[in-house]
Protein backbone atom coordinates (compact mmCIF):
# COMPACT_ATOMS: atom_id res chain seq x y z
CA UNK A 1 0.00 0.00 0.00
CA UNK A 2 1.32 3.76 -0.98
CA UNK A 3 1.79 5.77 1.78
CA UNK A 4 0.31 8.76 0.34
CA UNK A 5 -0.71 11.27 3.11
CA UNK A 6 0.05 12.09 7.02
CA UNK A 7 -3.34 10.52 8.04
CA UNK A 8 -1.72 7.14 6.63
CA UNK A 9 1.04 7.62 8.53
CA UNK A 10 -0.94 7.96 12.15
CA UNK A 11 -2.78 5.43 10.96
CA UNK A 12 0.10 2.61 10.50
CA UNK A 13 1.08 0.46 12.94
CA UNK A 14 4.55 0.40 13.18
CA UNK A 15 7.07 -1.92 15.95
CA UNK A 16 7.62 -0.20 19.00
CA UNK A 17 11.26 -1.76 19.27
CA UNK A 18 13.93 -3.66 17.53
CA UNK A 19 14.10 -7.26 17.04
CA UNK A 20 16.77 -6.91 19.19
CA UNK A 21 14.65 -5.32 21.80
CA UNK A 22 16.07 -1.81 21.51
CA UNK A 23 12.98 1.14 21.28
CA UNK A 24 11.95 2.69 18.14
CA UNK A 25 11.57 6.34 17.76
CA UNK A 26 8.72 7.46 15.34
CA UNK A 27 8.63 10.96 16.26
CA UNK A 28 10.49 11.87 12.94
CA UNK A 29 8.04 9.89 11.16
CA UNK A 30 4.82 11.41 12.93
CA UNK A 31 4.19 14.33 15.41
CA UNK A 32 7.53 15.86 14.66
CA UNK A 33 6.96 19.61 15.60
CA UNK A 34 8.29 21.01 12.05
CA UNK A 35 6.68 23.30 8.43
CA UNK A 36 6.27 19.95 6.74
CA UNK A 37 5.22 20.60 3.47
CA UNK A 38 6.56 24.42 3.05
CA UNK A 39 8.17 24.20 -0.22
CA UNK A 40 10.53 26.62 -0.74
CA UNK A 41 10.86 27.64 -4.85
CA UNK A 42 14.00 27.84 -6.74
CA UNK A 43 14.81 30.94 -8.55
CA UNK A 44 17.25 31.42 -11.23
CA UNK A 45 20.01 30.94 -9.39
CA UNK A 46 19.20 27.88 -8.28
CA UNK A 47 17.98 27.18 -4.51
CA UNK A 48 19.86 29.40 -2.33
CA UNK A 49 20.22 30.32 1.60
CA UNK A 50 17.59 33.31 0.85
CA UNK A 51 15.12 31.09 -0.61
CA UNK A 52 14.94 28.47 2.34
CA UNK A 53 14.72 31.46 5.24
CA UNK A 54 10.77 31.00 4.95
CA UNK A 55 8.51 30.66 7.96
CA UNK A 56 10.66 29.50 11.23
CA UNK A 57 13.47 28.70 9.58
CA UNK A 58 14.24 31.70 8.84
CA UNK A 59 13.47 32.99 12.01
CA UNK A 60 16.68 34.36 13.80
CA UNK A 61 15.77 34.56 17.20
CA UNK A 62 17.49 37.70 19.11
CA UNK A 63 18.37 34.91 22.23
CA UNK A 64 17.88 31.56 21.44
CA UNK A 65 16.44 28.99 23.95
CA UNK A 66 19.51 25.82 23.12
CA UNK A 67 23.13 26.43 23.38
CA UNK A 68 23.70 23.21 20.76
CA UNK A 69 24.15 22.44 17.15
CA UNK A 70 20.51 21.21 16.88
CA UNK A 71 19.48 22.83 13.25
CA UNK A 72 17.73 25.99 13.79
CA UNK A 73 13.72 24.64 12.85
CA UNK A 74 14.17 21.35 14.26
CA UNK A 75 12.21 19.57 16.92
CA UNK A 76 14.77 19.67 19.66
CA UNK A 77 14.94 17.45 22.91
CA UNK A 78 14.39 19.61 25.85
CA UNK A 79 17.65 18.03 27.05
CA UNK A 80 19.50 18.79 24.70
CA UNK A 81 23.32 19.48 25.76
CA UNK A 82 24.63 23.15 26.39
CA UNK A 83 27.61 23.27 23.89
CA UNK A 84 29.28 26.38 26.03
CA UNK A 85 28.52 28.30 23.30
CA UNK A 86 29.29 32.05 24.70
CA UNK A 87 27.76 33.76 21.45
CA UNK A 88 23.91 33.63 22.28
CA UNK A 89 23.09 37.13 21.48
CA UNK A 90 21.94 37.71 17.57
CA UNK A 91 23.47 41.19 17.90
CA UNK A 92 26.84 39.72 18.74
CA UNK A 93 27.27 37.86 15.73
CA UNK A 94 24.77 38.30 12.64
CA UNK A 95 24.80 41.02 10.30
CA UNK A 96 21.62 41.81 7.95
CA UNK A 97 23.50 40.95 4.89
CA UNK A 98 25.19 37.80 6.42
CA UNK A 99 23.08 35.13 4.23
CA UNK A 100 23.69 37.17 0.84
CA UNK A 101 27.40 37.29 1.61
CA UNK A 102 27.08 33.72 2.04
CA UNK A 103 26.03 32.96 -1.11
CA UNK A 104 27.64 35.96 -2.74
CA UNK A 105 30.69 34.21 -1.22
CA UNK A 106 30.04 30.58 -2.57
CA UNK A 107 29.32 31.87 -5.76
CA UNK A 108 32.64 33.49 -6.37
CA UNK A 109 35.35 31.50 -5.26
CA UNK A 110 38.23 31.09 -7.43
CA UNK A 111 41.81 28.94 -7.46
CA UNK A 112 44.87 30.21 -7.30
CA UNK A 113 46.08 27.41 -8.85
CA UNK A 114 43.88 27.58 -11.65
CA UNK A 115 42.89 31.03 -11.76
CA UNK A 116 45.93 33.10 -11.96
CA UNK A 117 48.00 33.58 -15.25
CA UNK A 118 50.91 32.19 -13.92
CA UNK A 119 52.62 31.90 -17.38
CA UNK A 120 52.89 35.24 -18.15
CA UNK A 121 54.69 36.42 -15.10
CA UNK A 122 58.27 37.35 -16.27
CA UNK A 123 61.56 38.95 -15.51
CA UNK A 124 61.54 41.74 -13.61
CA UNK A 125 63.91 44.70 -12.81
CA UNK A 126 65.42 43.51 -9.52
CA UNK A 127 64.36 46.44 -7.51
CA UNK A 128 60.38 46.03 -8.65
CA UNK A 129 61.07 41.82 -8.21
CA UNK A 130 62.11 42.19 -4.66
CA UNK A 131 59.50 44.79 -3.51
CA UNK A 132 56.84 42.41 -4.94
CA UNK A 133 58.09 39.75 -3.11
CA UNK A 134 58.50 41.84 0.45
CA UNK A 135 54.85 43.16 -0.17
CA UNK A 136 53.57 39.18 -0.93
CA UNK A 137 55.59 38.35 2.19
CA UNK A 138 53.63 40.95 4.29
CA UNK A 139 50.74 39.89 2.88
CA UNK A 140 51.34 36.15 3.05
CA UNK A 141 52.02 36.47 6.88
CA UNK A 142 48.90 39.15 7.86
CA UNK A 143 45.89 37.40 6.11
CA UNK A 144 46.00 34.02 8.06
CA UNK A 145 44.93 36.35 10.66
CA UNK A 146 41.63 36.58 9.29
CA UNK A 147 41.47 32.70 9.19
CA UNK A 148 42.86 32.60 12.83
CA UNK A 149 40.42 35.33 14.52
CA UNK A 150 36.88 33.61 13.26
CA UNK A 151 38.04 30.00 13.91
CA UNK A 152 39.32 31.36 17.61
CA UNK A 153 35.59 32.43 17.83
CA UNK A 154 33.00 30.69 15.81
CA UNK A 155 32.97 27.51 18.04
CA UNK A 156 31.83 30.15 20.46
CA UNK A 157 28.99 31.36 18.16
CA UNK A 158 25.50 29.62 18.99
CA UNK A 159 24.48 27.31 15.70
CA UNK A 160 20.99 29.07 15.59
CA UNK A 161 22.91 31.64 13.86
CA UNK A 162 23.95 29.19 11.29
CA UNK A 163 24.75 31.07 8.60
CA UNK A 164 27.10 33.65 10.14
CA UNK A 165 29.47 30.93 10.76
CA UNK A 166 28.80 29.58 7.51
CA UNK A 167 29.86 33.30 6.20
CA UNK A 168 32.85 33.25 8.51
CA UNK A 169 34.23 29.24 6.95
CA UNK A 170 33.78 31.24 3.72
CA UNK A 171 35.98 34.07 4.88
CA UNK A 172 38.18 31.67 6.03
CA UNK A 173 38.92 29.60 2.87
CA UNK A 174 39.27 33.56 0.85
CA UNK A 175 41.96 34.28 3.52
CA UNK A 176 43.72 30.03 3.21
CA UNK A 177 43.45 31.30 -0.49
CA UNK A 178 45.11 35.12 -0.16
CA UNK A 179 47.92 33.37 2.36
CA UNK A 180 48.65 30.80 -0.58
CA UNK A 181 48.55 32.93 -3.51
CA UNK A 182 51.15 35.31 -2.21
CA UNK A 183 53.18 33.13 -0.96
CA UNK A 184 53.18 31.32 -4.63
CA UNK A 185 53.75 34.93 -6.12
CA UNK A 186 56.73 35.70 -3.64
CA UNK A 187 58.01 32.28 -4.76
CA UNK A 188 56.89 32.07 -8.24
CA UNK A 189 58.96 34.68 -10.29
CA UNK A 190 62.78 33.52 -9.06
CA UNK A 191 62.56 35.53 -5.86
CA UNK A 192 61.30 34.89 -2.42
CA UNK A 193 59.94 35.50 0.68
CA UNK A 194 61.83 38.14 2.46
CA UNK A 195 61.88 40.07 5.90
CA UNK A 196 58.95 39.64 8.62
CA UNK A 197 59.08 42.67 11.15
CA UNK A 198 57.22 42.50 14.45
CA UNK A 199 55.20 45.59 13.83
CA UNK A 200 53.07 42.81 11.63
CA UNK A 201 53.08 40.48 14.84
CA UNK A 202 52.29 43.21 17.20
CA UNK A 203 49.35 43.71 14.91
CA UNK A 204 48.92 40.48 14.71
CA UNK A 205 48.57 39.84 18.34
CA UNK A 206 46.31 42.70 18.96
CA UNK A 207 43.75 41.35 16.80
CA UNK A 208 44.30 37.75 18.11
CA UNK A 209 43.95 39.20 21.23
CA UNK A 210 40.75 41.46 21.99
CA UNK A 211 38.85 40.78 24.71
CA UNK A 212 35.44 40.19 22.70
CA UNK A 213 34.03 38.89 18.84
CA UNK A 214 32.70 42.24 18.31
CA UNK A 215 35.93 43.70 19.21
CA UNK A 216 37.53 41.39 17.26
CA UNK A 217 35.71 42.14 14.35
CA UNK A 218 35.63 45.64 14.28
CA UNK A 219 40.09 45.67 14.46
CA UNK A 220 40.00 42.85 11.74
CA UNK A 221 37.24 43.56 9.27
CA UNK A 222 36.39 47.19 9.48
CA UNK A 223 40.33 48.23 10.21
CA UNK A 224 42.62 45.15 8.98
CA UNK A 225 40.87 44.59 6.37
CA UNK A 226 39.37 47.93 4.69
CA UNK A 227 43.22 48.83 4.72
CA UNK A 228 44.11 45.56 2.81
CA UNK A 229 41.04 46.09 0.85
CA UNK A 230 42.64 49.17 -0.67
CA UNK A 231 46.03 47.78 -1.07
CA UNK A 232 44.31 45.30 -3.25
CA UNK A 233 42.58 48.39 -4.96
CA UNK A 234 45.95 49.71 -5.76
CA UNK A 235 46.54 46.56 -7.81
CA UNK A 236 46.52 47.77 -10.97
CA UNK A 237 48.76 51.09 -9.99
CA UNK A 238 51.38 48.31 -8.47
CA UNK A 239 51.98 45.35 -10.26
CA UNK A 240 53.97 45.06 -12.76
CA UNK A 241 52.35 41.96 -14.80
CA UNK A 242 49.00 40.61 -15.51
CA UNK A 243 49.86 37.49 -12.97
CA UNK A 244 49.36 40.31 -9.93
CA UNK A 245 46.90 42.68 -11.26
CA UNK A 246 44.28 38.98 -11.63
CA UNK A 247 45.39 38.45 -7.97
CA UNK A 248 44.79 41.43 -6.88
CA UNK A 249 41.70 42.29 -8.76
CA UNK A 250 40.12 38.69 -7.31
CA UNK A 251 41.59 39.16 -3.21
CA UNK A 252 39.95 42.31 -3.48
CA UNK A 253 36.40 41.06 -4.13
CA UNK A 254 36.87 39.05 -1.66
CA UNK A 255 37.90 41.42 1.08
CA UNK A 256 34.96 43.90 -0.06
CA UNK A 257 32.71 41.02 1.57
CA UNK A 258 34.63 41.14 4.48
CA UNK A 259 34.48 44.15 4.85
CA UNK A 260 30.91 44.52 4.63
CA UNK A 261 30.33 41.76 6.60
CA UNK A 262 32.34 43.42 9.35
CA UNK A 263 30.58 47.23 9.10
CA UNK A 264 27.16 45.66 9.25
CA UNK A 265 27.90 43.13 11.92
CA UNK A 266 28.99 46.18 14.18
CA UNK A 267 26.11 48.47 13.60
CA UNK A 268 24.10 45.09 14.40
CA UNK A 269 26.22 44.73 17.86
CA UNK A 270 25.52 48.16 18.69
CA UNK A 271 21.78 48.80 18.04
CA UNK A 272 21.74 45.69 19.85
CA UNK A 273 23.82 46.90 22.91
CA UNK A 274 24.52 50.22 23.19
CA UNK A 275 26.83 49.88 25.81
CA UNK A 276 28.82 47.74 23.14
CA UNK A 277 29.62 51.10 21.24
CA UNK A 278 32.20 52.36 23.98
CA UNK A 279 34.40 48.74 24.20
CA UNK A 280 34.75 49.37 20.16
CA UNK A 281 35.94 52.83 20.50
CA UNK A 282 38.63 51.20 23.07
CA UNK A 283 39.75 48.38 20.56
CA UNK A 284 40.03 50.77 17.86
CA UNK A 285 41.81 53.51 19.96
CA UNK A 286 44.30 50.80 20.18
CA UNK A 287 43.95 49.10 17.12
CA UNK A 288 44.53 52.63 14.97
CA UNK A 289 47.88 52.82 16.90
CA UNK A 290 49.03 49.64 16.35
CA UNK A 291 47.95 49.88 12.46
CA UNK A 292 49.05 53.38 12.10
CA UNK A 293 52.98 51.79 13.17
CA UNK A 294 52.07 48.85 11.01
CA UNK A 295 51.25 50.93 8.01
CA UNK A 296 54.22 52.97 7.90
CA UNK A 297 57.01 50.26 9.13
CA UNK A 298 59.87 50.65 6.90
CA UNK A 299 59.92 47.55 4.62
CA UNK A 300 56.37 47.58 3.72
CA UNK A 301 55.76 51.47 2.96
CA UNK A 302 59.14 51.63 1.10
CA UNK A 303 58.30 48.85 -1.05
CA UNK A 304 54.94 50.13 -1.93
CA UNK A 305 56.21 53.26 -3.15
CA UNK A 306 58.78 51.65 -5.29
CA UNK A 307 55.89 49.68 -6.85
CA UNK A 308 53.51 52.53 -7.72
CA UNK A 309 56.70 54.43 -8.39
CA UNK A 310 57.69 51.84 -11.08
CA UNK A 311 61.06 51.88 -9.38
CA UNK A 312 63.36 52.99 -7.01
CA UNK A 313 64.63 55.76 -8.82
CA UNK A 314 61.28 57.64 -8.64
CA UNK A 315 59.98 57.25 -5.08
CA UNK A 316 60.07 60.81 -4.42
CA UNK A 317 58.85 62.70 -7.14
CA UNK A 318 56.19 59.45 -7.66
CA UNK A 319 56.21 56.63 -5.25
CA UNK A 320 55.68 58.82 -2.08
CA UNK A 321 53.50 61.57 -3.17
CA UNK A 322 51.36 58.82 -4.87
CA UNK A 323 51.49 56.75 -1.40
CA UNK A 324 50.43 59.83 0.58
CA UNK A 325 47.29 60.11 -1.71
CA UNK A 326 46.42 56.24 -0.73
CA UNK A 327 46.49 56.55 2.54
CA UNK A 328 44.04 60.01 2.89
CA UNK A 329 41.81 57.64 0.57
CA UNK A 330 42.64 54.33 3.04
CA UNK A 331 41.35 56.41 6.01
CA UNK A 332 38.77 58.04 4.36
CA UNK A 333 37.36 55.22 3.85
CA UNK A 334 37.81 53.34 6.82
CA UNK A 335 36.35 56.54 8.99
CA UNK A 336 33.45 56.63 6.13
CA UNK A 337 32.44 52.78 7.34
CA UNK A 338 32.68 53.35 10.84
CA UNK A 339 30.10 56.31 10.26
CA UNK A 340 27.89 53.68 8.67
CA UNK A 341 28.19 50.98 11.22
CA UNK A 342 27.08 53.62 13.62
CA UNK A 343 30.75 54.57 15.16
CA UNK A 344 31.68 58.10 15.03
CA UNK A 345 35.54 57.54 15.41
CA UNK A 346 36.42 61.42 13.14
CA UNK A 347 35.78 63.14 16.36
CA UNK A 348 37.68 60.42 18.79
CA UNK A 349 40.48 59.54 16.34
CA UNK A 350 44.37 59.67 17.46
CA UNK A 351 45.27 59.08 13.61
CA UNK A 352 46.92 62.29 12.02
CA UNK A 353 44.40 63.21 10.20
CA UNK A 354 46.18 66.65 9.47
CA UNK A 355 48.92 64.76 8.02
CA UNK A 356 46.74 62.23 6.30
CA UNK A 357 45.24 65.42 4.25
CA UNK A 358 41.53 64.91 5.95
CA UNK A 359 39.54 67.61 7.63
CA UNK A 360 37.34 66.67 9.97
CA UNK A 361 34.98 69.52 9.30
CA UNK A 362 34.79 68.39 5.87
CA UNK A 363 33.60 64.64 7.04
CA UNK A 364 30.70 63.46 5.37
CA UNK A 365 29.39 59.55 5.05
CA UNK A 366 30.92 59.43 1.81
CA UNK A 367 33.78 60.47 2.66
CA UNK A 368 35.94 63.38 3.11
CA UNK A 369 37.54 66.16 0.79
CA UNK A 370 41.17 66.22 1.22
CA UNK A 371 42.76 69.54 2.33
CA UNK A 372 46.15 69.24 0.66
CA UNK A 373 46.65 70.64 -2.59
CA UNK A 374 47.15 68.32 -5.59
CA UNK A 375 49.70 68.09 -8.36
CA UNK A 376 48.41 68.24 -12.10
CA UNK A 377 48.95 64.45 -11.73
CA UNK A 378 46.11 64.19 -9.04
CA UNK A 379 48.83 63.68 -6.46
CA UNK A 380 49.01 65.37 -2.93
CA UNK A 381 51.93 67.14 -2.52
CA UNK B 1 33.00 58.57 -29.41
CA UNK B 2 29.49 59.17 -29.71
CA UNK B 3 27.79 55.97 -29.51
CA UNK B 4 29.44 55.46 -26.14
CA UNK B 5 27.39 58.40 -25.09
CA UNK B 6 24.03 56.87 -26.20
CA UNK B 7 22.29 54.43 -24.25
CA UNK B 8 21.92 51.81 -27.03
CA UNK B 9 25.73 51.03 -26.59
CA UNK B 10 25.17 49.88 -22.81
CA UNK B 11 22.10 47.83 -24.21
CA UNK B 12 24.53 46.49 -26.73
CA UNK B 13 26.58 45.49 -23.83
CA UNK B 14 24.17 44.01 -21.60
CA UNK B 15 22.69 41.88 -24.88
CA UNK B 16 26.18 40.67 -25.03
CA UNK B 17 26.86 39.59 -21.47
CA UNK B 18 23.10 37.81 -21.60
CA UNK B 19 24.12 35.71 -24.63
CA UNK B 20 27.31 34.33 -23.28
CA UNK B 21 26.58 34.12 -19.29
CA UNK B 22 29.22 31.14 -19.47
CA UNK B 23 32.11 34.18 -19.35
CA UNK B 24 31.18 35.16 -16.49
CA UNK B 25 30.57 31.67 -14.19
CA UNK B 26 33.76 31.80 -12.93
CA UNK B 27 33.53 35.28 -11.92
CA UNK B 28 30.00 34.34 -10.40
CA UNK B 29 26.40 35.89 -8.83
CA UNK B 30 26.11 39.44 -9.46
CA UNK B 31 23.75 42.07 -7.54
CA UNK B 32 24.25 45.47 -8.33
CA UNK B 33 22.14 48.07 -9.02
CA UNK B 34 24.70 50.20 -10.92
CA UNK B 35 24.57 53.87 -12.42
CA UNK B 36 26.83 55.41 -15.24
CA UNK B 37 27.25 59.01 -15.32
CA UNK B 38 28.55 60.67 -18.00
CA UNK B 39 28.59 64.68 -18.01
CA UNK B 40 30.46 66.95 -20.42
CA UNK B 41 28.13 67.15 -23.53
CA UNK B 42 24.70 68.90 -24.25
CA UNK B 43 22.82 66.14 -22.10
CA UNK B 44 24.65 64.34 -19.96
CA UNK B 45 24.07 60.92 -20.16
CA UNK B 46 22.74 58.80 -17.00
CA UNK B 47 22.72 55.09 -17.29
CA UNK B 48 21.20 52.52 -14.86
CA UNK B 49 22.66 49.22 -15.21
CA UNK B 50 20.45 45.98 -13.14
CA UNK B 51 22.89 42.99 -12.79
CA UNK B 52 21.46 39.88 -11.42
CA UNK B 53 22.78 36.33 -11.78
CA UNK B 54 25.33 36.18 -14.63
CA UNK B 55 23.17 38.54 -16.79
CA UNK B 56 22.46 42.64 -17.01
CA UNK B 57 18.74 42.29 -16.77
CA UNK B 58 17.81 46.29 -17.00
CA UNK B 59 19.28 48.89 -18.85
CA UNK B 60 17.79 52.38 -18.32
CA UNK B 61 17.68 55.90 -18.87
CA UNK B 62 18.40 57.80 -15.31
CA UNK B 63 16.84 61.39 -14.87
CA UNK B 64 19.05 64.23 -13.59
CA UNK B 65 19.90 63.20 -9.67
CA UNK B 66 18.36 59.11 -10.62
CA UNK B 67 21.43 57.71 -9.69
CA UNK B 68 20.93 58.43 -6.33
CA UNK B 69 18.86 55.52 -6.30
CA UNK B 70 21.63 53.41 -7.64
CA UNK B 71 23.95 50.93 -5.18
CA UNK B 72 26.74 53.24 -6.57
CA UNK B 73 27.55 55.27 -9.61
CA UNK B 74 30.64 55.66 -11.87
CA UNK B 75 30.49 59.55 -12.60
CA UNK B 76 32.94 61.25 -14.88
CA UNK B 77 33.59 63.71 -17.73
CA UNK B 78 32.98 61.90 -21.43
CA UNK B 79 36.13 62.52 -21.96
CA UNK B 80 37.46 60.01 -19.61
CA UNK B 81 35.47 57.46 -20.52
CA UNK B 82 36.45 57.82 -24.02
CA UNK B 83 39.41 57.29 -23.42
CA UNK B 84 38.21 54.17 -21.21
CA UNK B 85 36.68 52.60 -23.66
CA UNK B 86 39.29 53.86 -26.12
CA UNK B 87 41.79 51.42 -23.92
CA UNK B 88 39.75 48.25 -24.15
CA UNK B 89 38.77 48.84 -28.25
CA UNK B 90 42.92 49.16 -28.64
CA UNK B 91 43.78 46.28 -26.52
CA UNK B 92 40.95 43.89 -26.12
CA UNK B 93 40.35 45.30 -22.22
CA UNK B 94 40.50 48.23 -20.07
CA UNK B 95 44.49 48.02 -19.03
CA UNK B 96 46.38 49.71 -16.16
CA UNK B 97 45.21 53.15 -14.96
CA UNK B 98 42.28 53.00 -17.42
CA UNK B 99 40.04 49.60 -15.44
CA UNK B 100 37.32 51.46 -13.53
CA UNK B 101 39.00 49.89 -10.45
CA UNK B 102 41.97 52.07 -11.47
CA UNK B 103 40.06 55.07 -12.50
CA UNK B 104 38.05 55.53 -9.38
CA UNK B 105 40.81 54.93 -7.26
CA UNK B 106 42.87 57.72 -8.02
CA UNK B 107 38.92 59.36 -8.68
CA UNK B 108 40.20 62.00 -10.61
CA UNK B 109 38.75 61.67 -13.79
CA UNK B 110 36.06 59.15 -13.07
CA UNK B 111 35.14 58.33 -9.13
CA UNK B 112 32.72 55.82 -7.72
CA UNK B 113 30.10 57.30 -5.66
CA UNK B 114 27.12 56.22 -3.17
CA UNK B 115 25.35 57.29 -0.62
CA UNK B 116 26.30 54.59 1.69
CA UNK B 117 29.51 53.13 1.80
CA UNK B 118 28.71 49.85 1.58
CA UNK B 119 27.03 50.51 -1.63
CA UNK B 120 30.55 52.07 -2.63
CA UNK B 121 31.79 48.50 -1.54
CA UNK B 122 29.24 46.34 -3.62
CA UNK B 123 31.27 48.16 -6.41
CA UNK B 124 34.19 46.77 -5.30
CA UNK B 125 32.83 43.11 -4.42
CA UNK B 126 31.26 42.86 -8.14
CA UNK B 127 34.37 44.83 -9.83
CA UNK B 128 35.53 42.12 -11.81
CA UNK B 129 32.16 41.59 -13.49
CA UNK B 130 31.62 45.01 -13.99
CA UNK B 131 34.99 45.37 -15.59
CA UNK B 132 34.02 42.42 -17.91
CA UNK B 133 30.80 44.06 -18.66
CA UNK B 134 32.73 47.25 -20.15
CA UNK B 135 35.19 45.28 -21.49
CA UNK B 136 32.36 43.67 -24.28
CA UNK B 137 33.28 47.19 -25.50
CA UNK B 138 35.69 45.49 -27.79
CA UNK B 139 33.83 42.96 -28.86
CA UNK B 140 31.21 45.58 -30.45
CA UNK B 141 34.38 47.59 -31.94
CA UNK B 142 32.89 46.60 -35.28
CA UNK B 143 29.41 47.63 -34.61
CA UNK B 144 30.84 50.97 -32.68
CA UNK B 145 33.25 51.82 -36.16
Amino acid sequence: MAITSDEDLRSLELPSETPMGQPLDWAWLRGARSEWGMKPVPGPRGLTMMDIATGSYGEIEEEPQFRSMAPRGSDIDENTPDMGYILNHKSQVWADNVIELYEEAVARQWSSTRDIPWGDLRELPSDIEHAMCQLCTVLTEIEMIATDLPAKWMWRMNHHFLEAKMFLSTQIMDEARHSDVFRKRALANGGGLLVSRAGSESLLRTILEAKTYTQASALLHLLGEGFILDIFRQGELIAPTPVEKKIFRLSMQDEARHVAYGTMHIRQAIAGDPDVEAEIHEALDHGEKVFAEFGTQPDLSSALAVLLAGGVEHIEERGFPMQSTMATKIFTSYLARCERAGLNRIDRTSLPLDLLGIDRDQFTREGVRPTKERGEDGLRR
Amino acid sequence: MAYVAELRYYQELAALMNAHPEDYEVLGEVDLNLGLVMTGQAADLRVKLQFEGLGCTEVSALEEGGEHSCDCWLEGDLEAWGEMFDDILVNGMATGRKTVNSLTLLGDRIDIRANDPLGKDLFFRFNQTVQQFLDGAAELEQSVV
